[in-house]
């Protein structure tokens, strides 16, 4: 009993400061990509190949000063991006990161609480994160902030519906709502991908998740050309940095998601052990959030939300009663 | 263990709900709400009920993220909002039934001694397949009842809101034909 | 040529292209056509192939625009008007200018000082010059009326001061002497047109 209580807490300190960090390497990773891929060369006079920014940027918004406008709601203005910060955190607590490994004769499973609603857990983590940009931009007094929180609202109905069908039909085939047999689902090798029964599901899932995330073409919370910075606008300093740990990590969640689900997860892949086939699967979903905002122009609230419910609403519900069907018959 | 749990997330929760029924602004009111909701799935992980409770939070963070919504458009969410209390009946009644709530909630479980569950958890059916059972068995009619409303709500939320589809946002796109053939000509 | 022909500014080629928008689609259906064709051609990963293309051409082979400022600087225009140069005399060494006063009166912003005497030889010396570049306005007057191309517009454009009056003196505008080698002629302003002598023509001297 004592163990366990002493595994968890050290997995959950090291997962905190694992993707705190690996946040902040995001942050890096996204400049250098974007900068790339618009013939610029990116952060580059801070250490080597600027990879020095990171900690820059952390000593300047640690050290700035952290204001408070004079008529927001004070309570609530300080705890909303702890909220986005948490939640994104908690959401992580769930995902199995790696194959269990032994260390000095002492098994040691990678995940911080495996409960057998895994998933489901996953994605209502993740949706009450969505109340730290709601409550930052109602709280702030100002009026980008309430049009961002309009637009948090906006988002959520329209995204979760998506993310919910979308995996309903993966999870009828497995029979589970844990990760971990999903992963065991998958142990065959390329060939038992749930990728290949479920192509539909995958690609709501992925454009549902582009959603969550609060990625481009769905960025509309914060939009910069719209509405300044939406939600984010009279934030400073370490809380504004809270909401972009919770971001990036909610995008290192989303792809571990869909790299457990959908592509065979931790499971070794040919020669590679599994722990470096989920780092790569990971690293490219990764990669395809920053390619797409290089490349794709975003598009407005209304069309996000015909989008999600005259469109992939109805594949989605499709997709689940084909799945039932076929596997009924 | 458990015990400590259970009375941090009781007091933690009526705490919450409290909040939102006596604070003047909507959003300390909405935020505990939220807060007491998320909380309340606390205690069904406490249960060992991991499904329902999951439920309870991503059904309850949407609806009160729906009540967010209409908050935002009702009120200013920074300034506290003066109710009017005039009618004395009114405070009289809900506090009489909040006495006769408190009676039925400290005798229920005297009451509840001698119930025994007609439809006992099946051994080694999971969390999910053991909801999945008693509502298709037990609870059939009343699933199918409350689907059959939501349905209904959902059809009229349709009508009443489709009425003026057709000028909505999207469908604007048609509008910008004249303004491309006036450009048209210019150019020419 | 009528003052309608006059007015057209549009001169040269015109490179327009008009771009063929397709209608906009009216019924549903239309509107379903549109949604499917757009999923299906692919247009979105075009769009991807683009930014990868970028992206590998920039890193494998060096296509990166970006100029390092304060490090490289782009290369202006011999017309550009920056912070004027003195310039000095070929063969003597001596700088160019006479003293003559011409351009701190033609200066319409009023910040060329200058003072003169008379040296040994009887010539004009310049004692003080200063232009306060707080005031400039870079309208190039200056070098253009300057009669021996002596005051002339550099190419150091950042101006940036912390007060408002920044001065430069005549020996900190002047070519160093040392540096006398590498004066270039100045081709912009109030310089002698490339082509000037194929315009000069005798001038009779008896009638
Ligand atoms: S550029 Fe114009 S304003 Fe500046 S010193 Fe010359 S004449 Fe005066
Ligand atoms: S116009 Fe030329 S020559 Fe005359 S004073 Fe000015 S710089 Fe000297």
């Amino acid at each position: 009993m004592d163990a366990i209580i002493i595994e968890t807490i050290v997995k959950a300190a090291l997962v905190i400061a694992v993707f705190s960090a690996l946040a902040g390497f995001g942050t890096f990773i996204e400049r250098k990509i974007l900068a790339f891929m618009q013939r610029r060369l990116g952060p580059m006079h801070v250490g080597p190949f600027g990879i020095l920014q990171i900690a820059a940027d952390g000593i300047k918004l640690f050290t700035k000063e952290d204001i408070i406008p004079q008529h927001a709601n004070k309570f609530i203005f300080m705890i909303a991006p702890i909220i986005t910060a948490a939640t994104a955190f908690i959401a992580l607590a769930a995902v199995p990161i790696f194959p269990e490994f032994t260390v000095f004769g002492y098994t040691i499973h990678p995940i911080v609480a495996d409960i057998n609603v895994g998933i489901l857990f996953i994605l209502g983590a993740m949706a009450s994160g969505l109340y730290g940009p709601l409550l930052a931009g109602m709280a702030q007094a100002n009026k980008w902030g309430i049009i961002g929180s309009a637009r948090t609202a906006i988002l959520f109905m329209s995204y979760e519906v998506v993310t919910g069908l979308s995996l309903l039909a993966p999870i009828m085939l497995v029979g589970s709502l844990s990760l971990i047999d999903f992963n065991a689902a998958q142990t065959g090798g390329v060939g038992e991908w749930l990728v290949w029964q479920q192509p539909v599901a995958f690609i709501l899932f992925i454009i549902a998740g582009f959603a969550e995330t609060n990625r481009t073409p769905f960025d509309i919370l914060e939009h910069e050309a719209e509405i300044i910075s939406g939600y984010a606008t009279e934030y400073s300093g370490m809380r504004w940095g809270m909401f972009f740990i919770g971001e990036y990590a909610n995008m290192i969640t989303i792809s571990f998601m869909a790299s457990l689900i959908f592509f065979g997860g931790f499971n070794e892949w040919g020669i590679l052990p599994g722990g470096l086939a989920i780092l790569l699967k990971v690293s490219f979903f990764f990669f395809l959030m920053l390619w797409v905002r290089a490349s794709w122009p975003h598009i407005r609230p209304d069309q996000l939300m015909w989008l999600c419910w005259k469109v992939l609403m109805p594949i989605a519900i499709l997709n689940v009663l084909i799945t039932g069907l076929v596997m009924m018959l | 263990m458990e015990q400590i749990a259970f009375y941090l997330f009781s007091v933690l929760t009526i705490g919450l709900f409290l909040v939102t029924v006596l604070s003047n602004n909507v959003l300390y009111a909405m935020t505990s709400l939220a807060a007491g909701m998320v909380l309340i799935s606390g205690f069904f992980f406490l249960l060992g009920a991991d499904f329902l409770g999951v439920v309870q939070l991503v059904v309850y963070v949407g609806a009160v993220m729906a009540l967010y919504s209409f908050g935002m458009m009702f009120f200013d969410a920074t300034k506290d909002i003066k109710e009017k209390n005039t009618s004395s009946y009114l405070v009289f009644f809900l506090s009489g039934m909040i006495a006769l709530t408190l009676v039925i909630m400290f005798s229920a479980p005297i009451m509840g001694e001698n119930i025994i569950a007609s439809y006992p958890i099946m051994a080694g059916a999971t969390n999910p397949q053991a909801v999945g059972l008693v509502l298709f068995t037990k609870y059939l009619v009343p699933f199918e009842v409350a689907a059959v409303m939501l349905l209904v709500a959902m059809i009229s939320g349709i009508i009443l809101a489709g009425k003026k589809m057709d000028d909505s946002l999207t469908t604007k796109d048609e509008n910008h034909e004249e303004d491309d053939t006036f450009s048209r000509k210019d150019i020419k | 040529m009528s003052l309608n022909k006059f007015k057209d500014r549009n001169v040269g080629v015109q490179n327009y292209t008009l771009i063929e928008h397709e209608a906009f689609p009216q019924t549903g259906g239309e509107k379903f056509a549109r949604v499917l064709k757009r999923t299906i051609k692919g247009e979105l990963f075009v769009g991807l192939w683009v930014t990868m293309r970028t992206m590998i051409l920039a890193l494998f082979n060096g296509e990166i625009h970006t100029v390092k400022y304060p490090f490289e600087k782009l290369p202006i225009s011999p017309r550009y008007r920056a912070i004027h140069d003195m310039l000095r005399l070929l063969e003597s060494g001596h700088y160019r200018c006479i003293g003559c006063g011409l351009c701190e009166k033609i200066c319409i912003a009023d910040c060329i000082k200058m003072d003169t005497k008379y040296d040994e030889n009887q010539r004009k010396e310049v004692t003080e010059y200063t232009i306060n570049f707080g005031r400039c306005i870079f309208c190039g007057y200056c070098a253009e009326v300057c009669p021996e191309l002596a005051i002339v517009h550099g190419g150091r454009y950042e101006t940036a001061s912390q007060q408002r009056a920044s001065f430069s003196i005549f020996d900190d505008m002047l070519t160093p002497i040392d540096a006398l080698k590498e004066q270039k002629e100045y081709p912009g302003f109030g310089a002698v047109s490339p082509n000037a002598d194929d315009n000069i023509k005798k001038t009779p001297l008896a009638y």
